[in-house]
């Protein structure tokens, strides 16, 4: 038989072998012994929901997983629920921003000092944590939080609405900057420095916000202009600089077609 | 002044008769056609490579705590740096799929017949080089994806059982990435593949202009039996130089076009961004790819489910590739006549996207 | 003839406009970089900071914090935590430095204790100079 039969029969082997075989998708789950009772037919209802949720949150996206804020040990399904292993449960109203403050420090504080800080302590009524951000279903923070439904339900929506004004021009500076922000990625640059930079004053704009004291929002508010302003100049450089690249390289490539061209044309006064 | 320095030089090498032999009097097939012109692109893709390697390498600096901010450095403060690194990065892939389309020319061609087998062994070897020059280039930036994808391959030779471990241990300098790989692909990359590239390069030249210029197989054709040493000579082909010169030099003007249009507009094609961000070796992205040129035989391995299996393959595969001329030795070059190796040319090339694309997307 | 004559103008043109844009480039690129103004030196006097105390300064538009450790002496670290860029605190109490956005906790020599930052806080140039400590 000829060598090329003999290649095509070795190729068509090959093909078979594909064929037959399974791709494998390697799934990185991350083992959890939690997921794994709270999502199954045994649990009760109420809390068969909450792998779910917690899919959808933005604490999802990075990685807090539940023994990150519940404790326990997520591997070993005996000890999952085991105070030894720093279980804690499902932590009591008065207690859940103790409880969100194990990681969230700066909100916690700036919390306790404000009014709803204070009526939570004093006598267990007033929103914590959970009342507005939900609790596995937490998503990234931003100005709607507050609105007429959520504040409304204990006093009156002025008060949060007059909060809401005067954080507004500030949380829109903070959006506007986050897309220009992601103009640059999406050019190819790195700019770890600049989203550093703009992490940073937005947390501390939104721990300021949970004093809910509009007045020293407002006294702050020029600060926080001025940073922003100065974050976006910066940003806007960078972006002023992507488009000189782009027109430059853009000439370039018109100067080498137009040689191409020419040289084409050239070559066809050579017909000999 | 332009006849005096000529004489200045014909006087001490014979410049004339060098211009006459190599140049106006050494004529190329007159059917040649413009996939003859992908060698001589791929050679100016290498020397730009070469020239644009250099001097990146006057501000990168090979420590694992500093490339990455090299880089960034020469992309932002460097003035112009941000040029030489895309016509770095950009032009190896492009010079990538120039070698490539080449390799397939010549193959559809049956240039690497008698007496050209050499030429093809050669060319084949700079195409293992050219790899290695790309995956040992992409570990130099030092991103989430450089040292990612330099984890997956140096893994491979672990499916060889008994060497296989200390295969992987001597690329790596180590256990895992780090530095000390740093250095050693920095090394191969920027001393010994140049030297060995140019090396090869040089002998694949030299037996292309040896045995002569293969002239495309189409059309009427009487091949003469190769029993002594001859020289293709043409005689009634068209001058190389000005014509084919010209077709040359158009085929280098599109390829730059072509580079700078990526740039320009697409800067972000071969840069994503996990080649933008700083290598965190406790911190797998979600979806690592190789690059386009690898994902036929990264997904091939994925599929066979044993390992071994899967690497000895490939390099059956490889070996079958570079030998072929010595597999194939029908005397017959023109492919049109010859559909069972015809069928196989576009299964092949059928299979390898496929294999490409679904490593991409899946 | 007239065409070729034309054609050849033309390509001198391009290619000299081409070889131009790249070789300025490469002039620029080459050319050792302007001596960067070193940033500014920060120099502040030995007794503002006692044992166990601490100052916050800006150096060159980075907050970095000088602290006064009882047993290894002078250190700066940069203030920016390395997770998401928030600015820690220091708690002289615990001995660390806490950030207050995710409790990302680092000790005095910048290593990270406990929470999600990736790296250990950058150090900053500092000498002491007799009566004055010099960062930057």
């Amino acid at each position: 038989m000829s060598r090329i039969k003999l290649f095509s029969i070795f190729l068509l082997l090959i093909a078979v072998v594909f064929v037959l075989a399974e791709a494998r998708a390697v799934e990185q789950a991350d083992k959890s012994t939690c997921l794994e009772c709270h999502a199954s037919e045994m649990m009760k209802l109420e809390f068969r929901n909450i792998p779910g949720d917690w899919k959808t949150s933005w604490h999802y996206e990075n990685r807090v997983l539940c023994h990150d804020c519940h404790g326990g040990d997520p591997k070993d399904a005996a000890a999952a629920m085991s105070p030894q292993r720093g279980f804690v449960g499902a932590p009591k109203y008065k207690d859940v921003p103790e409880f969100c403050g194990k990681c969230h420090v700066g909100i916690l504080k700036s919390y306790l000092e404000s009014g709803h800080g204070k009526a939570l302590k004093s006598n267990g009524t007033g929103p914590n944590c959970v009342t507005c951000h939900g609790s596995h279903k937490i998503q990234k923070a931003n100005i709607d939080i507050i609105n007429e439904g959520l504040c409304g339900k204990c006093h009156s929506y002025e008060r949060a609405s007059i909060m809401k004004k005067a954080l507004f021009l500030t949380e829109k500076k903070i959006t506007e900057t986050e897309k220009d922000i992601k103009k640059l990625k999406a050019g190819g640059v790195f700019t770890e420095e600049e989203e550093k930079n703009l992490f940073s004053a937005h947390a501390e704009f939104r721990t300021l916000f949970h004093s809910v004291d509009v007045s020293l929002v407002k006294e702050r508010t020029d600060e926080f202009a001025k940073k922003l302003s100065l974050l976006g100049n910066k940003i806007q450089n960078m972006l002023n600089e992507l488009g000189f690249r782009k027109n430059f390289s853009a000439f370039l490539m018109l100067i080498f077609l137009g040689i191409g061209v020419g040289i084409f044309l050239l070559s066809k006064t050579y017909k000999s | 002044m332009l006849d005096r320095i000529k004489n200045w030089f014909e006087i001490r090498i014979g410049l004339k008769d060098l211009i006459r032999a190599q140049l106006t009097e050494y004529r190329v097939p007159k059917d040649i056609n413009i996939f003859y012109t992908l060698g001589f692109v791929a050679m100016a893709a290498f020397m730009m490579q070469a020239a644009t390697g250099f001097f990146l390498l006057v501000y990168y600096v090979p420590h694992s705590e500093q490339a990455f901010k090299s880089v960034q450095a020469i992309m932002t403060t460097v003035p112009y740096g941000w040029l030489f690194r895309m016509l770095h990065a950009v032009g190896s892939n492009l010079m990538v799929a120039v070698v490539f389309l080449h390799l397939a020319s010549v193959f559809f061609m049956g240039s690497y017949k008698k007496p050209r087998e050499m030429t093809w062994l050669a060319g084949c070897l700079m195409l293992l080089l050219v790899l290695t020059f790309c995956l040992s280039g992409y570990l130099l930036p030092w991103s989430q994806l450089s040292y990612w994808a330099t984890t997956i391959v140096t893994t491979i030779p672990t499916a060889f059982p008994y060497f296989g471990d200390y295969a992987a241990y001597i690329m790596r300098g180590g256990e895992h990435v780090s530095g000390v790989t740093l250095n050693r692909f920095f090394a191969i990359h920027v001393a010994l593949l140049p030297f060995l590239f140019i090396s090869i390069l040089g002998f694949h030249l030299f037996l292309v202009r040896r045995i002569g210029i293969s002239s495309p197989p189409f059309g009427e054709k009487n091949e003469r039996e190769w029993t002594e040493y001859r020289h293709e000579a043409h005689s009634d082909g068209i001058p190389f130089y000005p014509h084919f010169v010209f077709r040359e030099m158009f085929m280098v003007m599109i390829f730059f076009a072509i580079m700078f249009f990526i740039i320009s507009f697409m800067p972000t094609l071969f840069l994503p961004e996990d080649a933008n961000t700083p290598a965190d070796p406790f911190r797998t992205p979600a979806r690592i790819k190789p690059e386009w040129y690898f994902l036929a035989p990264y997904q091939m391995l994925r599929l066979i489910p044993n390992k071994l299996l899967g690497v000895v393959m490939q390099i059956i595969i490889v070996a079958l590739f570079i030998l072929w001329p010595f597999f194939d030795t029908k005397k017959e070059r023109n492919i049109l006549k010859r559909r069972l190796l015809l069928g196989v040319f576009f299964i092949s090339i059928a299979m390898w996207v496929i294999l490409a694309v679904w490593g991409r997307y899946s | 003839m007239k065409r070729r004559g034309f054609l050849k103008l033309l390509l001198a043109v391009f290619g000299t406009t081409a070889i131009a844009f790249l070789t300025y480039p490469l002039a620029r690129f080459l050319a050792p970089p302007a001596e960067k103004a070193k940033g500014k030196q920060i120099s502040i006097k030995r007794s503002e900071i006692l044992a166990g105390e601490a100052k916050s300064i800006a150096l060159n538009n980075t907050p970095v914090i000088i602290i006064n450790r009882q047993d290894k002496g002078f250190i700066a670290l940069s203030k920016v935590c390395t997770h998401l860029g928030c600015i820690v605190e220091y708690d002289k109490g615990k001995k660390r430095l806490l950030c207050p956005c995710h409790a990302g906790t680092f000790d005095l020599e910048g290593n990270v204790i406990s929470g999600p930052p990736p790296r250990p806080l950058p150090k900053m140039p500092l000498k002491v100079e007799g009566e004055n400590i010099v960062i930057g």
